[in-house]
């Protein structure tokens, strides 16, 4: 399988990271979680969805919970993914990035007001 | 019922996404219908899943696609050999399916190259429609056929216009459609004694009767005869052969490029239109204004460039409007580029027309196929034209043939324009047309205009350009050239 690309990270790629942050979830989990926090605004569709899961495992900025865990978790036999250390990484210093253009926004006067 | 076609939508992506996620693509699905209903919610869900196929289906298939690639490349040296692109058999319905587009393809292939046959370049309908509807004051070339041949009923023209052929055959090229009454065709290589002696006796009787030199008709009489007496045409059987053979004989004898004898394969029309019905005036009114005169482009370009793009020469009494005002658009350019590239000839009043704006007198404008005449001349000045004195620069092609090269052969003589881009076709078409008969026909001048730059003309050499560039260049090249200049100014 030829290795799907991160660099640069695409945003749904982002979203779902951040969605991880603080607590495991599934699939649909995510999807809930991603739309929540983008407002509503990304609604993420199954496709987009399990690539971008794809290809954080394959390079394993998350994982998959064994199935032993799921069960602990009890509810329907789901697969749950868990931020790792790596993708934890990733999450900060893609925030890092969009913080500096926001400096950058911000010094060129493009942002009204001196929130952030 | 959703969540069946849902199941059925997924099977659009590889197998491979499918195996991993497909269980959990469809309990997502499960999911979301169950907490979004209500009418708005449910055609979003529908609007979500249906983009994240258009997007997700595509990408998947990219990702998957490589490894093939990469299975492939394992070749053990000219060893046939094939691999699994799956770990099941395809299904019955699967090899249906594909059996079926395979038989919608060939079919569609096969009567696309059907159709590909009666296909007709864009030249073809131009000239299609000069043939149908030639302008009122058009050439009446009248053709003899068998039964007329020395009956002298083949008329002179009163005025010419130059016929939009191919530079092959510089002559008024058969019309299928025309020809259609006449005889089955003769293929190349079956011309026979009687079709030989037949056409040589042709050629000389409308030569003695037609030639504006009657002393070098004579000549050239006798020298075929001689040449057929020592049996030198007998062994020629090929009708393009023979044309070729006999229009060099004539011209070594006249050193005249106009005289020209023709063959043609598909059979001549029997009697080129001369009658201008009001009908015909109308349908070639309205060609003219779909195709806007033939005026493709005319547009100012960067650093003030006028830019004009004409592909025939329509006649001036249909599109005299259209062409001032090409020019009034352009009145303000600091230098003109006039794009022929295309041009297949046309009308000599039109050449004169265009010709106009680039003069600040009446220029004599050389047509080898009319006497000189009042309109042999520009009608320049044109009032409150302003491009008399600007650079001007022709864009010239092995296409351009015919009038466009008229207008070329007389800017490039008054050392009025550069000419940039290939050697034009060199077609004058300076000869009137008389039919032989059904494959065989002759052109023949029979005015003797004046050139006054040289004794030839642009009959079979074309005018060469004074910048050569390749064709698809041409532009870039002339812009280049004229901004130099501007800029020396």
């Amino acid at each position: 399988m030829p290795k799907r690309k991160l660099d640069p990270l695409p945003s749904a790629a982002f979203q779902i990271l951040l969605s991880l942050a603080d607590q495991d979830l599934h699939g649909y989990g995510i999807m809930r979680q991603v739309a929540e926090q983008t407002g509503g605004g990304m609604r993420l569709g199954p496709g987009t969805l399990y690539s971008s899961i794809q290809s954080l495992l394959e390079a394993k900025f998350i994982e998959e919970l064994d199935p032993s865990e799921d069960m602990k978790l009890g509810e329907e036999r789901r697969r749950y993914y868990r931020l790792t250390s790596a993708g934890r990484k990733l999450a900060r210093s893609e925030a890092d990035r969009l913080a500096d253009l926001l400096r950058v926004a911000r010094s060129r006067k493009i942002l009204r007001g001196d929130y952030v | 019922m959703s969540e069946t076609i849902y199941a059925f939508l997924l099977r659009l992506f590889p197998s491979q996404f499918r195996e991993t996620y497909g269980e959990e693509a469809l309990q997502l699905f499960r999911d979301r219908a169950r907490d979004e209903t209500g009418l708005s919610s449910r055609a979003r869900l529908w609007f979500d899943l249906l983009a994240d196929l258009v997007i997700s289906v595509p990408r998947e298939y990219f990702y998957a696609e490589p490894e093939l690639i990469a299975a492939s490349g394992q070749h053990f040296g000219g060893t046939p050999s094939f691999y699994f692109l799956g770990d099941s058999a395809p299904r019955p319905g699967a090899l249906l399916l594909g059996a079926v587009l395979s038989l919608v393809a060939a079919l569609t292939f096969s009567s696309l190259l059907s159709q590909g046959g009666v296909h007709k370049p864009r030249n073809a309908s131009a000239r299609q429609l000069r043939q149908s509807a030639p302008p009122a004051h058009a050439a009446r070339q009248v053709a003899g056929n068998k039964d007329s041949l020395a009956a002298g009923t083949n008329k002179t023209l009163s005025s010419a216009s130059f016929e939009q052929g191919d530079s092959d055959d510089s002559m008024p090229a058969p019309i299928n459609e025309a020809g259609a009454s006449v005889a089955a065709p003769v293929g190349r290589g079956n011309l026979d004694a009687a079709e030989r002696q037949l056409v040589v006796d042709a050629a000389i009787t409308n030569l003695k009767q037609h030639y504006v030199y009657p002393d070098r008709a004579q000549k050239i009489a006798e020298t075929l005869l001689a040449h057929k007496k020592r049996g030198e045409y007998d062994a020629i059987a090929d009708g393009d052969t023979f044309a070729h053979q006999l229009t060099k004989q004539m011209r070594d004898v006249s050193h005249d490029m106009h005289l020209e004898l023709v063959y043609s394969r598909d059979p001549l029309p029997p009697q080129p239109t001369e009658e201008q019905t009001p009908e015909k005036l109308a349908r070639y009114r309205e060609a003219m204004k779909q195709i806007n005169c033939a005026f493709e482009k005319v547009e100012t370009l960067p650093h003030n460039i006028g830019y004009l793009k004409l592909n025939f020469f329509p006649d001036r009494s249909e599109c005299e409007q259209t062409v001032t005002a090409a020019m009034v658009s352009l009145n303000n350019a600091d230098a003109l580029i006039i794009d022929l590239r295309d041009n297949r000839g046309g009308m000599p009043n039109m050449v004169a027309l265009l010709a106009s704006y680039l003069f600040d007198h009446p220029e004599y404008f050389y047509n080898p196929r009319e006497n000189t005449t009042q309109e042999s001349w520009t009608h320049s000045p044109v009032p409150g034209n302003k491009l008399a004195d600007k650079p001007v620069y022709v864009l010239t092609s092995s296409r351009t043939i015919s009038g466009a090269e008229q207008f070329c052969y007389n800017l490039k003589m008054l050392k009025r324009a550069t000419l940039i881009g290939e050697t034009t076709g060199g077609a004058a078409h300076a000869g009137v047309w008389h039919r032989i008969d059904d494959h065989f026909g002759m052109g023949i001048p029979e005015t003797k205009p004046i050139n006054p730059y040289a004794a030839s003309d642009w009959a079979d050499t074309g005018v060469e350009p004074d910048v050569k560039v390749s064709v698809p260049d041409a532009l870039e090249a002339a812009v280049k050239l004229a901004q130099t200049k501007l800029q020396k100014k």
